[in-house]
């Protein structure tokens, strides 16, 4: 329930969106405290602007103020693995996994968020850790973004997003790109920079097989009608498991055929035999691939000018 | 002609890191003029400490500060060189630093201390924080052969100890209205990992800091351009709360207590860190 009547405004949840220091000086919410009045020392507290939390959409402004964020939507259905991706990044950039000399960790808006993420893959004593909880469709906050911060090369400052949505949103889109459950999955694939787009091998090669195979064919085709030149990766997740061949093909070649020119990398939470770094298989070389994607160049059309005048000359072709 | 510059140094850490001991530790050095710097005058207020100190000429440990409790105490201090300060000390128990983070909501006066200070230092326990196993680090394969030994614990779920240092350090830049990013113009950080003794490490103390807390220590390197990173043993021993030691009580507890240098190498000049704060170019003399 928000306390405050702006739209846009969390309260006492974050700071005023319209930039009173004090929630007493804020017009909007004097007339609400009329109505809640055990807030009497909030004026002299600052209420931070960023809750931990993953971002909702209102929250982004806070982080995209200051520059644009690349933001990576993570698509895939149900059950493949999206979630565990980004909890087992947190966990190797918690451990300092060697993700290249050209990125440092730099901060994150959302570390409760990632916390939240990484739990069920941490271990407390004498309770064996699990894949990340199912992401729930509930809750319109629920859909979050996570944000993490890098320094580039000692220099530049780059901030990524990543989504962290439940794959039913992606299921349905694929189904009826208009259907009103799929909402948010049309925001990710309208806003998002560049795609990732899991596989779940344990499903490829599961009983489902088939469905398994006709939903990421159905999600490929959604999203390259709706790419507009994006980067789209293809991973395919828990890569321990063994998919036959021809399923994997004809994956491909569907993904092929809808989106051109996508990269493919392989992931597991399970470290090869003879690997003791316990950093799984090609978890971070992922995410260094991931955070050296850039945005798409935009091309102005050139000018043409028909004019004599200097002035206007000034600059054209 | 003397220069007077007011510093007012902002010390944060959260609880049982040992602040008041190594305000009273300092206290003491300056008083002897043991170090570079040495007191030149008198401090507004020794009364924070004075219970501290007095506990420690009995060679026992003190009492933990208060919750409540925030005194600022002034000291004027000066170098060799004839530069002067007025160093501003706070005492505050650790609690403070745990609340904030808990409600996500910052009194103005913390606010104007952020906003105020010259130089920050940051105090920490490496005992008291570290990095989980996880599923990647020990896979489920080896769940088997170690059986689980200690029951499940019902304790609420907190964030993991790396990531609220970092959001408390996000805190700060914040309130200073740098945000993360602006590597310039924000004070100068030192991180004082306290209690070097009960380590056991003999490493740098920033080769400590990165393979105990790697993502922490990657945020620091990251933000500041010259992150000063010392260990610090402000009674060089673990004095008891109750059973005097003998050896502190017949020499005195000034004669306790190091820093241990970017090098590994070890000074007894408790006053260190405030020379690499305050006046950097007196560092390597």
């Amino acid at each position: 329930m928000k306390a405050c009547s702006v739209e846009d405004c969390f309260a006492p949840d974050t700071t005023c969106a319209h930039g009173h220091l004090s929630l007493k000086d804020c017009p909007n919410w004097t007339s609400q405290e009329k109505i809640d009045s055990k807030s009497s020392d909030e004026g002299t507290e600052i209420v931070l602007p960023w809750s931990g939390s993953a971002l909702g959409r209102t929250d982004l402004s806070f982080v995209t103020g200051r520059r644009t964020p690349m933001m990576i939507g993570i698509l895939g259905p149900e059950n493949a693995g999206k979630t565990s991706l980004l909890a087992a990044w947190y966990l190797l950039i918690g451990r300092g996994a060697n993700i290249g000399n050209r990125h440092t960790f730099s901060g994150s808006f959302t570390l409760s968020g990632w916390e939240a993420v990484a739990r069920s893959m941490q271990w407390t004593p004498g309770t064996p850790p699990e894949f990340p909880a199912h992401t729930s469709t509930r809750g319109v906050r629920g859909q979050g973004l996570l944000h993490l911060a890098f320094r580039e090369d000692g220099n530049r400052l780059r901030d990524y997003l990543f989504t962290d949505a439940p794959g039913l949103w992606f299921q349905r889109w694929a189904i009826n790109e208009q259907a009103p459950d799929a909402k948010g999955a049309r925001w990710i694939v309208d806003n998002a920079d560049a795609f990732i787009l899991t596989a779940d091998c344990a499903a490829l090669a599961g009983d489902d097989k088939g469905s398994a195979r006709a939903a990421i064919q159905l999600l490929a085709r959604r999203l390259g009608a709706n790419r507009r030149g994006r980067p789209v990766t293809l991973v395919w997740t828990k890569s321990d498991i063994t998919v036959a061949e021809s399923m994997k093909f004809s994956v491909r070649d569907a993904v092929s055929s809808q989106v051109p020119g996508f990269e493919e990398m392989t992931v597991s939470m399970q470290a090869p035999a003879d690997d003791s770094h316990g950093q799984g298989t090609g978890l971070t070389a992922l995410l260094k691939h991931t955070l050296q994607i850039r945005r798409l160049k935009q091309v102005l059309s050139p000018s043409h000018v028909n004019a004599t005048d200097a002035l206007f000359l000034f600059g054209a072709r | 002609m003397t220069q007077v510059l007011a510093q007012s140094m902002l010390l944060v850490g959260e609880s049982g890191v040992g602040k008041t001991h190594y305000g009273a530790q300092l206290l003491k050095r300056l008083l002897n003029s043991k170090g570079r710097f040495r007191m030149d005058g008198a401090a507004s207020n020794l009364e924070p400490f004075e219970a501290t100190m007095e506990s420690l000429n009995n060679g026992r440990s003190a009492a933990h500060t208060p919750t409540s409790t925030y005194v600022d105490s002034e000291w004027p201090i000066s170098n060799k060189k004839g530069l002067t300060f007025t160093l501003v000390w706070p005492d505050y128990g650790g609690e403070q630093i745990k609340k904030l983070l808990a409600t996500r909501k910052i009194p103005s006066t913390w606010r104007a201390r952020v906003e105020n200070s010259s130089a920050w230092m940051l105090m920490l326990r490496l005992q008291q924080l570290r990095v989980s196993d996880d599923l990647l680090s020990k896979p489920l394969a080896r769940l088997a052969e170690e059986e689980a030994a200690d029951p499940p614990s019902d304790e609420p779920i907190q964030p993991s100890d790396q990531a609220r240092m970092i959001e408390l350090l996000q805190i700060l830049l914040y309130l200073r209205g740098k945000g993360v990013g602006d590597a310039t113009n924000i004070p100068q950080l030192c991180l004082l990992l306290s209690c070097w003794d009960e380590l056991g490490q003999s490493d740098p103390p920033e080769e400590v800091l990165k393979r105990q807390l790697p993502m922490l220590s990657d945020f620091i390197t990251s933000n500041w351009k010259h992150p000063i990173i010392l260990g610090l043993s402000a009674l060089e021993r673990p004095l008891d709360k109750s059973v005097p030691d003998e050896e502190y009580v017949t020499r005195g507890p000034e004669h306790f207590g190091y820093i241990v240098l970017p090098d590994a190498s070890t000074t007894q000049d408790l006053t260190y860190p405030l020379t690499a704060l305050l006046d950097p170019s007196e560092e390597n003399s």
